[in-house]
């Protein structure tokens, strides 16, 4: 990361794009305190995001881009497991599951195995696992990558609902379609370094010739190949 | 407590649905103790309780080769074949034998024998009465050369083998001899005191007034029964099988920081201390169960198969916090290895390869008194050997807890130090999100 400035609002979906080895990740390892910043200062509720980790850890969720859940375990064990390392009663942590797994469809999959799911139910068991606790800031890295239209639009309007309930959420994507469509304010980042940031709306109206967020994107960086 | 609890039923979810990781930790030291204790049973019995046939060529037919067939056939140590398929053995015939393979050991006792022990005794005894002045003279002519039993060997025997056997014919032939020399003196004496009976049987009892008998150490009907291919092969194959615990819990561990499971435990706060606290309780557990039941196989399956009960000393209970402590140190070397390696093909053939070399070196295969004195000392270098002494102390040297208790604090020092050691490589590790 260089000179990045990125400030997330209470309550707001901020999107953070980039291209590939932008330093997308490396900024939510930060947030989350699995990186220490070598320079300069990241803050989650006030708390220094490296020196209050476990705090901090507390009160967020992070969906990270890999399925991170045991699989040869099912749905119910894995969440069961989750909830008792975060604390949560046996009752709480079934009604919150139970909530989360009928609202995202994987209700009547609950007992089978997360190594047996397919690729789309294995991202929304993902996001599952990192709302049992009922975090107030939602840090989503690529939620949506490799999933299939129905379960894209099914994490979607799930994302907007838990953003209803006065959660932030931040999140990285590389369907910009999708980040126009649910973020209130967007920042733009390159190799590291912040390009610009704003709402959708009054970034495609401030960039000449361009009609999307896509064309905004691509008019800042660039339309060559990233590794 | 709850999140230590909550990991030990995950890990035992985990571990019920690894048929492969099971039969690892519980099947392959079954077979490995069955195998091993039936191989081991020969070479850890004392020639003396196993029975060789044994070719006999008798050239002689004479007393001499009588006694030494009698004494052979009295030992019931040995079954002396004369004939095989209703024919004589030859010279020739015996060699044959032997080459083949068929079988190991024979004698060739030489024609004359007798006559030439006879009148070895009657100069002896003619010598003697000379000395004495008692008159009286037994045929004897000038001693002629050595005339040799010949014992004979299957190619392969090892070294020990003929030694003892070798060992064993000439006590025979001592004895035969030395009995025949007794009796020309008991003749003699017989001449002078006119009892010949009496006078025989004082000599042999002079003779036996001497004697070696061996005691062991403690008193306890089960001594003789310690020494044996059991008593070695169960403890050190149980924790041979222990150690083993490595390959899941290495694999498991890379595997879970592969997949990103791992990392979703890193996010959660407060964590990481107490789940590796319940996997740490988790597999010394499962370890400690793994010893007892490989017990188990020693004290109730190995006898059906006709070898000896595996005995637990007279302390049995002692071997309960050193089943623990070697099981804690298992898991630990385990925890380290998946921690210190980052791929599982570095780190399961690494595992498993340092675990042979480890129960090699810590006398497992064969006992350390069998050693060569520089591994002896190397010997002492493996938390297996730390195990293993603790449980033949309890067992074979019938000590009781403050007697292993160096060995304990050894062990569990080690283990901690591992387990530091492996959390120390976890927490320094860069887990990203990814």
């Amino acid at each position: 990361m260089d000179g990045l400035n990125l400030d997330v609002k209470k309550n707001s979906v901020t999107g953070l794009l980039g291209p590939n080895g932008a330093g997308k990740t490396t900024c939510i390892n930060i947030i989350c305190g699995l990186v220490k910043a070598d320079d300069g200062t990241a803050r989650v509720f006030d708390k220094n995001c490296f020196g209050a980790k476990e705090e901090i850890r507390k009160k967020i969720g992070v969906v990270p881009q890999q399925i991170a859940l045991f699989g040869n375990l099912t749905a119910w064990e894995n969440y069961n497991y989750i909830g008792s390392l975060y604390n949560l009663s046996k009752a709480l942590i079934h009604e919150r599951a139970n909530y989360l797994l009928e609202r995202l469809g994987l209700f009547k999959h609950a007992d089978k195995r997360i190594g047996r799911y397919s690729g789309g139910m294995k991202r929304r068991a993902n996001i599952i696992a990192s709302l049992l606790h009922d975090p107030e800031l939602v840090i989503l890295d690529e939620p949506t990558a490799g999933v299939d239209v129905q379960s894209r639009a099914l994490i979607h309007d799930f994302l907007q609902e838990y953003h209803q309930r006065n959660k932030t959420i931040l999140y990285t994507s590389h369907h910009l379609d999708e980040a126009e469509e649910l973020c209130e304010q967007v920042v733009i980042i390159d190799e590291g370094k912040y390009i610009l940031s704003g709402s959708p709306k009054e970034l495609i109206a401030t960039t000449p010739g361009t009609r999307k967020l896509e064309d905004v994107f691509l008019h800042y960086t660039g339309h060559s190949v990233r590794d | 407590m709850r999140k230590i609890a909550a990991t030990i039923l995950k890990e035992w979810i985990l571990l019920k649905r690894d048929l492969g990781g099971i039969a690892l930790l519980f099947l392959m030291p079954v077979m490995m103790i069955i195998v091993m204790a039936l191989i081991q049973d020969a070479p850890f019995k004392d020639y003396q309780e196993l029975k060789f046939d044994l070719l006999m060529v008798n050239n002689d037919k004479g007393k001499l080769a009588h006694e030494i067939i009698e004494g052979f056939i009295k030992s019931k140590n040995f079954n002396v074949i004369e004939n095989i398929d209703g024919k004589q053995l030859t010279d020739e015939s015996l060699k044959k034998y032997l080459q083949k393979g068929t079988y190991h050991v024979g004698i060739i006792i030489p024609a004359g024998a007798t006559a030439e022990v006879v009148n070895a005794a009657n100069l002896i005894s003619n010598d003697l009465s000379k000395k004495l002045g008692l008159g009286g003279t037994l045929p004897a002519r000038e001693s002629r050369s050595t005339t040799y039993v010949r014992v004979l060997f299957d190619p392969v025997s090892k070294p020990t083998f003929r030694s003892s056997i070798t060992f064993a014919i000439d006590k025979f032939v001592t004895y035969s001899c030395s009995n025949m020399l007794l009796q020309r003196l008991s003749k003699m004496a017989a001449t002078v005191e006119d009892d010949k009976n009496e006078a025989t049987s004082d000599f042999e009892k002079v003779f036996k007034g001497i004697g070696v008998k061996e005691e062991m150490v403690f008193e306890d009907k089960n001594d003789k029964k310690l020494i044996n291919s059991t008593q070695h092969n169960v403890p050190s194959w149980a924790i041979f099988g222990m150690f083993f615990i490595v390959i899941p819990i290495a694999g498991h561990m890379i595997r879970e920081r592969e997949d990103g499971s791992a990392t979703r435990v890193a996010l959660i706060p407060y964590s990481w201390l107490m789940v590796s606290l319940g996997q740490i309780i988790f597999y010394t557990l499962v370890c400690a169960v793994q010893f007892w039941c490989m017990m188990a196989i020693g004290l109730w399956f190995l006898p059906l198969l006709g070898l000896s009960k595996l005995y637990l000393g007279l302390n049995v209970f002692s071997l309960i916090p050193i089943s623990l402590s070697i099981a804690f140190t298992a898991t630990a070397y385990g925890y380290f290895i998946g921690s210190v390696f980052k791929t599982i093909n570095q780190a399961l053939p690494l595992g498993a390869v340092s675990v042979v070399i480890l129960s090699a070196l810590g006398g497992l295969w064969v006992p350390v008194e069998l050693l060569p004195e520089v591994m002896k000392k190397v010997a002492r270098f493996s938390p297996l050997n730390w195990g293993l002494d603790a449980v033949n102390t309890i067992t074979l040297r019938k000590g009781n807890l403050l007697e292993v208790l160096p060995d304990l604090l050894i062990l569990l020092s080690f283990g901690l130090l591992l387990w530091i050691a492996s959390m120390f490589f976890n927490q320094s590790r860069k887990i990203s999100v990814q």
